[in-house]
């Protein structure tokens, strides 16, 4: 079967599942996963060297016939969308149930398989006017997933705000569309490198997709949608549809021309979005906040490999070596971050579902009653903050590989990449304090609030799509070489120049490496648990200095463990603190609480926003429906008009 | 056959050399101090004695604190034999193994913070937030080393980077290194090995809760990391590329006894530094290993 029938198939299963979704909610599942892996066989036969699968319509759609496309590029990123599509519609079966939510739960079901639908479409249009159409159905498809809980005011304020932020950026694309069609006379999409006259277009692409993709500064909308919306929903927004934004920054840096400027804009972005997306995060006192942030971090990795490889590509051959590396690990980064990312949010969402709270000083000791949730949450810990075994280690390694044999090419590339490597290496330890954080506070420890005391585990369900993930994260982990042939395709497809990269050799001894210490982790903790265990274990309260009534409140909080570095970063994250100081000696009421608020938002956005709305209102003092000063209106205009006329000024 | 023994020998080597470190830096502060001080070996008397002792566990923790320090134990001696003793090798040497082991070091410090977070207890809490905080640019100061070395012997290799060593820029790198080894193994002026009160104290403050085999596994993965950080200063400083395995050997062990003896004598000479000031002197640090970078640059261009 060719990967267009199997995408067919796949199309088919989720229209299904849409039709299934309120009347036959137990043929959704099937139908859905059915649609899914159709999908991901198409995806994976032109991964696994097909030719690109090309196809046009005899019919027109809007005007145009459609024209549908799957390269190694787009077949890169539907893998992904296929994983999370299915992982979080088994998750959704137990986490978002009709008895739990009975006004949302079907609608839910309908607005994830449109997700799916509107994202395989974006990914395959070939066709601007389609991509359009596709990307905006995406758009909405995801608003009405962010606010199927809608009865809560947060909810709507971060559907609303996610909903402008989209169209603000989709301006943008409309506009790139539009004068990408105007130049080259029609809509089609494809390879169009010599004609350099497009180059400007780049900086809409830049703002329309760098807005989806969540990077610095343009990431205002994405932290309070993450966070508000439904944990499965949350997985697939931060796993996946920001990647659409990196998508399409990769799909039209590597069809269109770029300005020289371009891959250094990029690349710049990218440091920005990595060491401030993780100062925010380590700010935040909100679990699903915290990780939302962590999105815009690694954006900002994937963005600096993109980046430094957009600035390769345009300097010939000699820089061929160091932009392949770059590319590929930020390609591969998309994939680990899409796995990892995805997992923490589920891991997020059981907690959510086990103590109805995201607020981390209410929680703690929770690896009691959930063992399974915080060992797959630690593992993804492990995982994002990018250290060996696991996956994350492996595309920042192609990162820093490709950055540090840059430092030998000519030119300002040699200097560029220092700073680069630099704030990269210190992204990584400030993500290892951040999930250090994370993971002490909320699974370790003893529970801080009755909620957190009497969690309870999540359900086979919501634990199979987690284990899939983590599966995956390890996977490519220690075995790295597997998925190499893939991003090779996507690399190739991006720069054909590049095709038919063959994976560096020491690629695979890094894996078997990771196997190495893999084992010989697992045996040492084996060892020193067999030693410790040889006699019974006295169990004692925790040392706290001699304290004879140690509380769960004297535990160190979220917001004091991450004080060090977040005093650092007070010029941007502009934290606000309460304060109600001890008075007496012996004080009834002393308090302390402080809050990171999104600084771009709350000091750029919105003074801009009032200042334009203030105007506005101005201006709207014009009309006032009084007839005669109407007239006053007219004739003051006709008068205007005449003597520009009588004097010649027009001429 | 012969590549197993001698990866079986470097194995036992750097076991059984390591907690030999710390008695040194014992031995010359009781010297200053002119006392007798306890003996060269004291580390490894306590070690066995350790191994040989039950544990008491806080009732909060999980598995997951005993873990923590096997696996960082494991982390730290993966990092160990990444590492070569000039012109013998590593006991792994592939393109960009360099990075593997500065990773592997900060998931020994993921493992202990996150032991340190299982007792809930504020003190290791405070102690564990300041190991990743400070740890932050201690790691902007390694892979600004690294990059320096990387430039003056243009590989991505630790056996062919540390070959010709840092060239013009080895007394900043040097001096750069040396503070980063001084805060990565919590010695004074960064943190003090030997004070007992919690509030003052980064690593020890960490390890309050341990006890037994796993706090042997601690202690004993804490001097691999000392020998591991010697070893690399010499190595980026001396270059052995060129010498016999004899004369490598002796100059790499008289090398490593200077860093040691080094780190004595400023432990006994200065005062821990107040907290504030830690991230001023790590940024000195950083400093430093960025004029080195740029000698190496100006010596490639020349």
């Amino acid at each position: 079967m060719s990967p267009g029938s199997w995408l067919l198939g796949g199309a088919l299963g989720h229209l299904a599942g849409m039709l299934a979704s309120r009347r036959a909610s137990r043929l959704w599942l099937p139908a859905t996963l059915a649609g899914t892996v159709a999908a991901l066989v198409a995806a994976l036969l032109i991964l696994g060297g097909d030719s690109p699968w090309d196809w046009r319509s005899g019919f027109s759609v809007a005007g145009d016939p459609l024209h549908l496309r799957l390269d190694g590029l787009s077949a890169f990123f539907l893998v992904l969308v296929t994983i999370v599509v299915g992982g979080g519609a088994v998750y959704s079966r137990a986490y978002w149930t009709d008895a739990a939510h009975p006004r949302s739960a079907a609608a839910g079901r309908a607005w994830w398989n449109a997700l799916a639908l509107s994202l395989g479409f974006v990914l395959v249009a070939a066709n601007g006017l389609h991509f359009l159409l596709g990307w905006e159905l995406f758009t909405l498809a995801a608003y009405f997933l962010i606010t199927l809980d809608r009865q809560r005011g947060e909810v709507r304020a971060a559907g609303w705000l996610y909903l402008g932020a989209s169209h603000v950026g989709t301006l943008a694309l409309f506009a790139f569309f539009a004068g990408l069609a105007a130049q080259t006379g029609g809509w089609e999409l494809g390879p169009m490198r010599e004609r350099t006259e497009l180059a400007p277009l780049f900086w809409l692409a830049l703002f329309g997709f760098g807005l989806k993709s969540g990077m610095f500064p343009l990431h205002i909308w994405l932290p309070s949608a993450h966070a508000n919306a439904p944990s499965h929903v949350s997985a697939i927004l931060s796993g996946v549809t920001i990647k659409l934004g990196i998508y399409g920054l990769a799909r039209f840096t590597g069809w269109l021309p770029v300005p020289a400027a371009a891959g250094w804009t990029i690349a710049i972005l990218g440091v920005a979005s990595a060491v401030l997306g993780v100062a925010f995060a380590l700010g935040q006192h909100d679990l699903k906040r915290l990780l939302a942030y962590h999105s815009v971090e690694n954006i900002g990795i994937i963005l600096i490999g993109l980046g430094f490889a957009v600035v390769a590509a345009g300097q010939g051959t000699d820089a061929a070596g160091w932009g392949q590396l770059a590319l590929a690990g930020g390609l591969l980064h998309v994939w680990n971050h899409g796995l990892f990312k995805a997992l923490l949010f589920l891991g997020a969402g059981s907690v959510l579902h086990a103590t109805g709270t995201r607020e981390m000083s209410r929680l703690g000791g929770l690896w009691r009653a959930m063992p399974w949730t915080a060992s797959l949450f630690g593992l993804g810990a492990i995982a994002i903050s990018g250290l060996p075994p696991l996956n994350g280690f492996v595309s920042e390694w192609l990162v820093y590989l490709g950055l540090f044999d840059a430092t030998r090419s000519a030119g300002p590339v040699a200097w560029a990449v220092v700073p680069a490597a630099i704030l990269l290496g210190m992204t990584g330890a400030l993500a290892l304090a951040c999930f250090v954080k994370v993971c002490g506070v909320v699974f370790l420890g003893a529970p801080r609030s009755a909620a957190a005391a009497h969690a309870h585990e999540c359900g086979p369900a919501m634990r199979g799509p987690m284990l899939l993930l983590a599966g995956g994260c390890v996977a490519i982990g220690l075995a790295p070489v597997w998925v190499w042939p893939a991003v090779a395709q996507a690399v190739g497809t991006w720069a054909p120049a590049w095709a038919g990269l063959a994976a560096p050799p020491s690629l695979a001894v890094l894996g078997w490496t990771h196997l190495a210490l893999a084992a010989l982790a697992v045996t040492g903790v084996v060892a020193l648990r067999r030693r410790t265990g040889r006699q019974p274990v006295p169990r004692h309260v925790t040392w706290d200095c001699g304290y004879a009534a140690p509380a769960a409140r004297m535990q160190y909080t979220a917001g004091s463990f991450a004080a060090i570095i977040t005093e650092w970063f007070d010029w941007i994250l502009r934290p606000v603190r309460h304060a109600q100081a001890p008075d007496t000696p012996f004080p009834a009421q002393a308090s302390c609480t402080s809050h990171t608020p999104e600084t771009v938002l709350e000091h750029v956005v919105t003074p801009v926003g009032g200042a334009v709305m203030r105007l506005s209102a101005a201006a709207r003092r014009l009309q006032h429906g009084r007839l005669e000063a109407y007239l006053l209106y007219l004739l003051v205009g006709i008068a205007a008009l005449a003597v520009i006329v009588a004097t010649d000024v027009g001429q | 056959m012969i590549v197993f023994l001698e990866f079986v020998a470097r194995l036992v080597g750097w076991l059984v050399l390591a907690p030999l470190l710390p008695g040194i830096i014992n031995k010359v502060k009781a010297w200053v101090g002119g006392r007798r001080g306890p003996p060269v070996l004291q580390l490894y008397y306590d070690l066995a004695r350790l191994w040989q002792k039950g544990v008491v566990l806080s009732t909060l923790v999980s598995p997951g604190f005993i873990a923590g320090p096997a696996v960082a134990w494991v982390a730290v001696l993966g990092a160990a034999l990444l590492l070569p003793l000039g012109p013998v090798g590593a006991g792994l040497s592939f393109r960009g193994d360099v990075l593997l082991l500065i990773y592997l070091l900060a998931l020994a410090r993921f493992c202990t913070a996150w032991a340190a977070m299982e007792t809930g207890s504020a003190f290791e809490g405070m102690g564990a937030a300041r190991e990743v905080s400070y740890a932050v640019l201690a790691e902007a100061a390694i892979i600004t080393a690294v990059l320096a070395l990387c430039v003056h012997s243009g590989s991505v290799s630790l056996a062919t980077m540390l070959n010709p060593a840092a060239g013009a820029g080895a007394v900043l790198l040097a001096a750069g290194l040396f503070a980063v080894l001084l805060a990565e193994n919590c010695r004074v002026p960064f943190d003090d090995p030997n004070t007992h009160l919690e509030l003052t104290m980064i690593h020890e403050v960490m390890i309050l809760d341990h006890s037994g085999p796993p706090l042997a596994a601690i202690l004993h993965g804490a001097s691999i990391k000392l020998l591991l950080f010697a070893t690399l200063l010499v190595e980026a400083v001396v270059p052995l590329g060129g010498l016999s395995r004899p004369a490598a050997a002796g100059v790499l062990a008289a090398g490593v006894l200077v860093v040691t003896v080094g780190v004595g004598l400023v432990e006994s000479l200065l005062a821990r530094l107040a907290f504030r000031r830690v991230p001023l002197l790590l940024t000195t640090a950083f400093l430093l290993c960025l004029f080195a970078l740029l000698v190496a640059w100006k010596g490639g261009a020349a």
